[in-house]
């Protein structure tokens, strides 16, 4: 039968036993605490991030600087063709950068949130706003700067600064062509002068005197003779005759050199003029003018050299250089804008990088101890109570994670004690459910019927004794008392429960008969109250012994004593009455034949009564002096087909069918008596069927209880459930004939041998008689 | 982008492509195990660059001539190259050009001008340049010269793209035959 007490998960103490989280032990505690001080990661120095803001600032300044200085520093063609393509080439490595920096931290962004990680979205916002606050300001300060640099670019080039500068230009050109006219014309004058003359035999003097008037009249700063001379490849080559200066040249102002390269470059054909500046201060406008003979052939050249001195030399040129320097700000327009617009893009992408970093890291710095509180929070949670979170800073963040890492050490000094608590709680509880389990199991096999019923007059415990004894299953736990003995056959036990001894908080003892289908069950019952410590009631208990078996031995015992009285004081007049009445009928032999007929037919009476009281007493005196069996270990089948051999043939209309079965092993028993008691059966349901019917005669082996079963059942009319009990009482019998003891003599023997023997109705009908013997 | 913005990248666009515009006419000859190259680009002393000339701004022109055979599969071989760099300053005072031409790094000629006429032609047209040696060449090869130009100073500007590989670029395929 299953156990119907109460299931041992309903233990108070397993419930209250606090649940210790079950990955505790299992993953060792993560330590982030001071002592074990993580390295942290170059970006996140601070002198380097000092430094690099540092960095960014000298390249800002520096690149402002030389904005501002270029256009004195830098001519226009350097400008455009180095310092344009070193500034294109730095905005694109700064719009690589920031696109780098960008796509790095917006991917990481997406797969963050994709991921859904702690302050994805928090930081995805934040990042969004303080670009959008970085971004948008810097791309219209460029358009609208760029668009000012272009503005202001054009409006360098306006019609009246050209025709100033061009008319400037113009001046100076034509005053520096007039002087070489001047020149030239001087040059032309004093060859044509010299033409007439042999310029290689003729006298220098001569030659001067010729010239010195033009000088001297300062027409021209410097006059130079040169002869041609004609050399042996058919080439000419140019000496110099003569030299003539005014007094206003300055010494040593004249390069020979140059003077030459002229005058042979007159000789091929007409030589283009020469400026040339003097060490002091002022140049020189060199022509050269061929001395022709009568024959038109070149005898010589004349270099006549205008001086221009430093300030008449000076300021043509500086017109001309204002002029140049101006017209190649115009050529060069579109670089130099390009230039200033880098400069601008530069300064801008450099702004924009660095906002951009120090938005992401501002981010970053913002969420990353929150991050890091939360994911300590969630190891804490995970019980992994000595995490401790390192402090960064000295601010608010450094606070609250001071505040967190003591909140941390409290819960873990808390779930030390918890666990040692817990551990006590754990081993009492066990303590408690061994000692349970061992009531439970006493409960269990004990054969006294136990039955509790709380405050509430609820069944709380039925154990298998009482469910056993009075029919009730599992189902009874739980159900009102009321209802569970309301059944009619256990009425007695619910007049005693509602007895009102329990109200005097004494034990109530009464023995009480119920009637099991078709038994008579005598129980020894008694019902106690229970008491809490405040003393209110809190339950009863039921207590009760089957005490059938003992008022069956009583009642037994009372037979066999009368069996044995019996035997003794009726056989010991047998003899002498049958001896008296042989005795008589001996003496009255002799009498005439109607005394000696009535004689004879009186004392065979008496002797014939005599021998059936002998029998009689014969039976009683076996029942009350039944041998103790002698056991031995016996093939039950054999015994059985051996003993059912004896009806072979015997009785025409009674079939025997048995079914044994093959498993049952040998079984210590006496072969006689439970030959005996097999034959007493099958004598009784061949009387009951009136020889007429079918018995079925089975055995079985119940390896759970260790039994071996005989079953001896018929078809006969069956026994009613009233007679059931007196069935095996001596005495008793349904038969005309018979001492009655049959039955009783069986129920002995079974029970010297420490079975049962039950009677039930065979289905459809008939009776069915169950031994069970213990192997 | 404003109207003003678009009209500023497409007037840039303009100069870039007038800069560029024109192509470069190549004619190599073989004489006496010479390579004679004459090339000339008429449209190349253009506005922009007289104004760079007059503006007193040193002028360039570098031709980069090369001798190549052009290959089925791959990319076509250069032979050999050389380099041709007309140069041009004007003087605003003097009303004088000096030119200069320069053929691989060697100074091959100098000339005073006032002649703008002989200032464009110097510039842009070369006749016969004996620039490479038969000798590298096998008999009834196909060749081509390839000639491309650079000048100085860049006068156009591509938003925020100062490079251009090349003003202007010609070629002539030749099969030498010894």
């Amino acid at each position: 039968m299953p156990s119907i007490l109460p299931d041992a998960n309903r233990s108070p103490a397993s419930v209250s036993a606090p649940a210790l989280p079950r990955n505790r032990r299992a993953r060792p505690a993560v330590s982030a605490g001071p002592r074990s001080k993580a390295r942290k990661p170059l970006r996140d120095s601070p002198l380097l991030i000092s430094l690099g803001i540092l960095l960014l600032l000298g390249v800002l300044i520096g690149t402002l600087t030389l904005a501002n200085r270029s256009a004195t520093f830098f001519t226009p063609d350097f400008l455009s063709e180095f310092v344009l393509y070193a500034l294109s080439m730095a905005d694109l490595t700064m719009v690589v950068a920031l696109f780098f920096v960008l796509a790095r931290n917006l991917i990481k962004l997406l797969v963050e949130r994709r991921r859904a990680l702690p302050f994805a979205k928090f930081r995805s916002k934040l990042v969004a706003a303080l670009l959008g606050m970085t971004l948008i300001p810097s791309v219209l300060v460029l358009l609208v700067g760029g668009e000012i640099i272009r503005t202001s670019v054009e409006r360098w080039f306006n019609a009246p600064m050209d025709e100033i500068l061009a008319s400037a230009n113009q001046l100076a050109s034509d005053y520096y062509h007039e002087r070489q006219q001047l020149a030239q014309d001087h040059a032309r004058r004093i060859a044509g002068t010299l033409s007439a003359l042999d310029l290689a035999s003729v006298d220098l003097r001569r030659i001067q005197d010729l010239v010195d008037p033009e000088v001297k009249a300062q027409r021209v700063g410097l006059v130079e003779i040169y002869r041609v001379v004609p050399t042996a490849n058919g080439r000419a080559e140019v000496v110099s005759l003569l030299e003539v200066a005014a007094s206003t040249l300055p010494r040593d102002a004249s390069d020979r050199a140059s003077a030459d390269r002229l005058a042979a470059h007159a000789v091929q054909g007409p030589a283009d003029p020469i400026l040339e500046p003097i060490g002091r201060g002022g140049e020189l406008i060199r022509v050269a003018s061929p001395i022709r003979g009568a024959t038109g052939r070149i005898t010589g050249v004349v270099v006549a050299s205008d001086y221009l001195t430093g300030d008449v030399a000076t300021r043509p040129r500086r017109m001309t250089d204002a002029y140049e320097a101006y017209m190649q700000l115009r050529v060069l327009k579109g670089p130099l804008t390009g230039v200033y617009l880098s400069f601008f893009l530069m300064l801008t992408l450099m702004i924009l990088v660095g906002a951009t970093w120090m938005g992401l890291y501002i981010a970053k710095r913002i969420t990353k101890p929150i991050q890091t509180l939360a994911a300590a929070a969630r190891e804490i949670g995970a019980g992994h109570l000595d995490h401790r979170v390192e402090r960064e800073t000295t601010d608010e963040f450094g606070g609250l994670v001071d505040a967190f890492n003591t909140m941390a050490g409290e819960l873990s000094v808390s779930r030390r004690r918890l666990e040692r608590s817990a551990i006590d709680v754990q081993r009492k509880h066990q303590e408690v459910e061994t000692r349970r389990r061992y009531i439970e199991t006493i409960l269990q096999r004990i054969a006294t019927g136990v039955i509790s019923i709380d405050a509430h007059d609820r069944v709380g415990t039925v154990n298998g004794a009482a469910g056993r004894l009075l029919g009730l299953d599992e189902s009874a736990v739980g159900k009102p008392a009321t209802e569970v003995f309301g059944r009619a056959d256990l009425e007695p036990l619910q007049k005693l429960l509602n007895g009102d001894g329990h109200l005097k908080g004494e034990p109530l003892a009464e023995e009480i008969a119920l009637t099991q289908d078709g038994r008579e069950l005598h129980l020894a019952a008694m019902v106690t109250t229970l008491h809490g410590e405040d003393g209110r009631p809190e339950g009863r208990v039921l207590v009760f012994d089957d005490i059938t078996p003992l008022i069956r031995s009583q009642k037994v015992a009372a037979w066999r004593e009368v069996a044995r009285r019996l035997a003794h004081e009726i056989k010991n007049p047998l003899t002498p009455i049958q001896l008296s009445a042989e005795r008589l009928k001996r003496h009255f032999g002799g009498a005439p034949d109607a005394t000696r007929a009535l004689v004879d037919e009186c004392t065979s009476t008496i002797v014939g009564e005599v021998e059936s009281l002998k029998g009689l007493v014969d039976e009683f005196s076996q029942f009350a002096r039944m041998p103790a069996p002698r056991r031995a270990a016996v093939d039950v089948r054999e015994l059985l087909r051996e003993s059912l051999a004896l009806y072979n043939g015997l009785f025409q209309q009674i079939t025997l069918v048995s079914t044994f079965d093959p498993e049952l092993p040998p079984v210590r028993i006496d072969p006689e008596q439970i030959r005996r008691v097999l034959i007493n059966l099958v004598d009784n349901a061949v009387e009951a069927m009136n020889r007429k019917g079918t018995i079925w005669i089975e055995t079985a082996h119940d390896a759970a209880h260790g039994l071996a079963r005989i079953i001896v059942a018929d078809d006969g009319p069956g026994i009613p459930a009233a007679d059931r009990d007196k069935l095996f009482m001596p005495y008793y019998s349904t038969k005309r004939r018979g001492s009655g003891l049959g039955l009783a003599i069986v129920r002995r023997i079974v029970s010297e041998h420490g079975g049962t023997i039950e009677v039930a109705d065979n289905v459809p009908h008939g009776t069915r008689f169950t031994i069970e013997l213990p192997l | 982008m404003t109207r003003a913005h678009l009209t500023w990248l497409v007037g840039l666009l303009s100069v870039t492509a007038l800069t560029a515009a024109g192509d470069i006419r190549v004619t190599p000859l073989t004489r006496e195990g010479r390579v004679l190259v004459s090339f000339e680009m008429p449209s190349g002393f253009n506005a922009d660059m007289k104004a760079a000339v007059h503006s007193g701004l040193p002028t360039t022109f570098t031709y980069e001539v090369e001798l190549r055979r052009g290959l089925s599969f791959w990319f076509d071989r250069t032979i050999t190259s050389a380099t041709v760099t007309a140069g041009v300053q004007y003087d605003n005072l003097t009303r004088q050009h000096k030119l200069s031409l320069l053929i691989d790094g060697r100074i091959e000629a100098s000339n005073v001008t006032n002649d703008e006429g002989v200032v464009a032609k110097s510039l842009t047209s070369f006749e016969r340049l004996p620039l490479f040696n038969t000798t590298q060449l096998e008999p009834n090869g196909e060749y081509y010269i390839r000639v491309r130009l650079q000048t100085r100073p860049r006068v156009g500007w591509l938003f925020f793209w100062p490079w251009d590989r090349s003003s202007a670029s010609g070629y002539a395929k030749f099969t030498f035959i010894p």
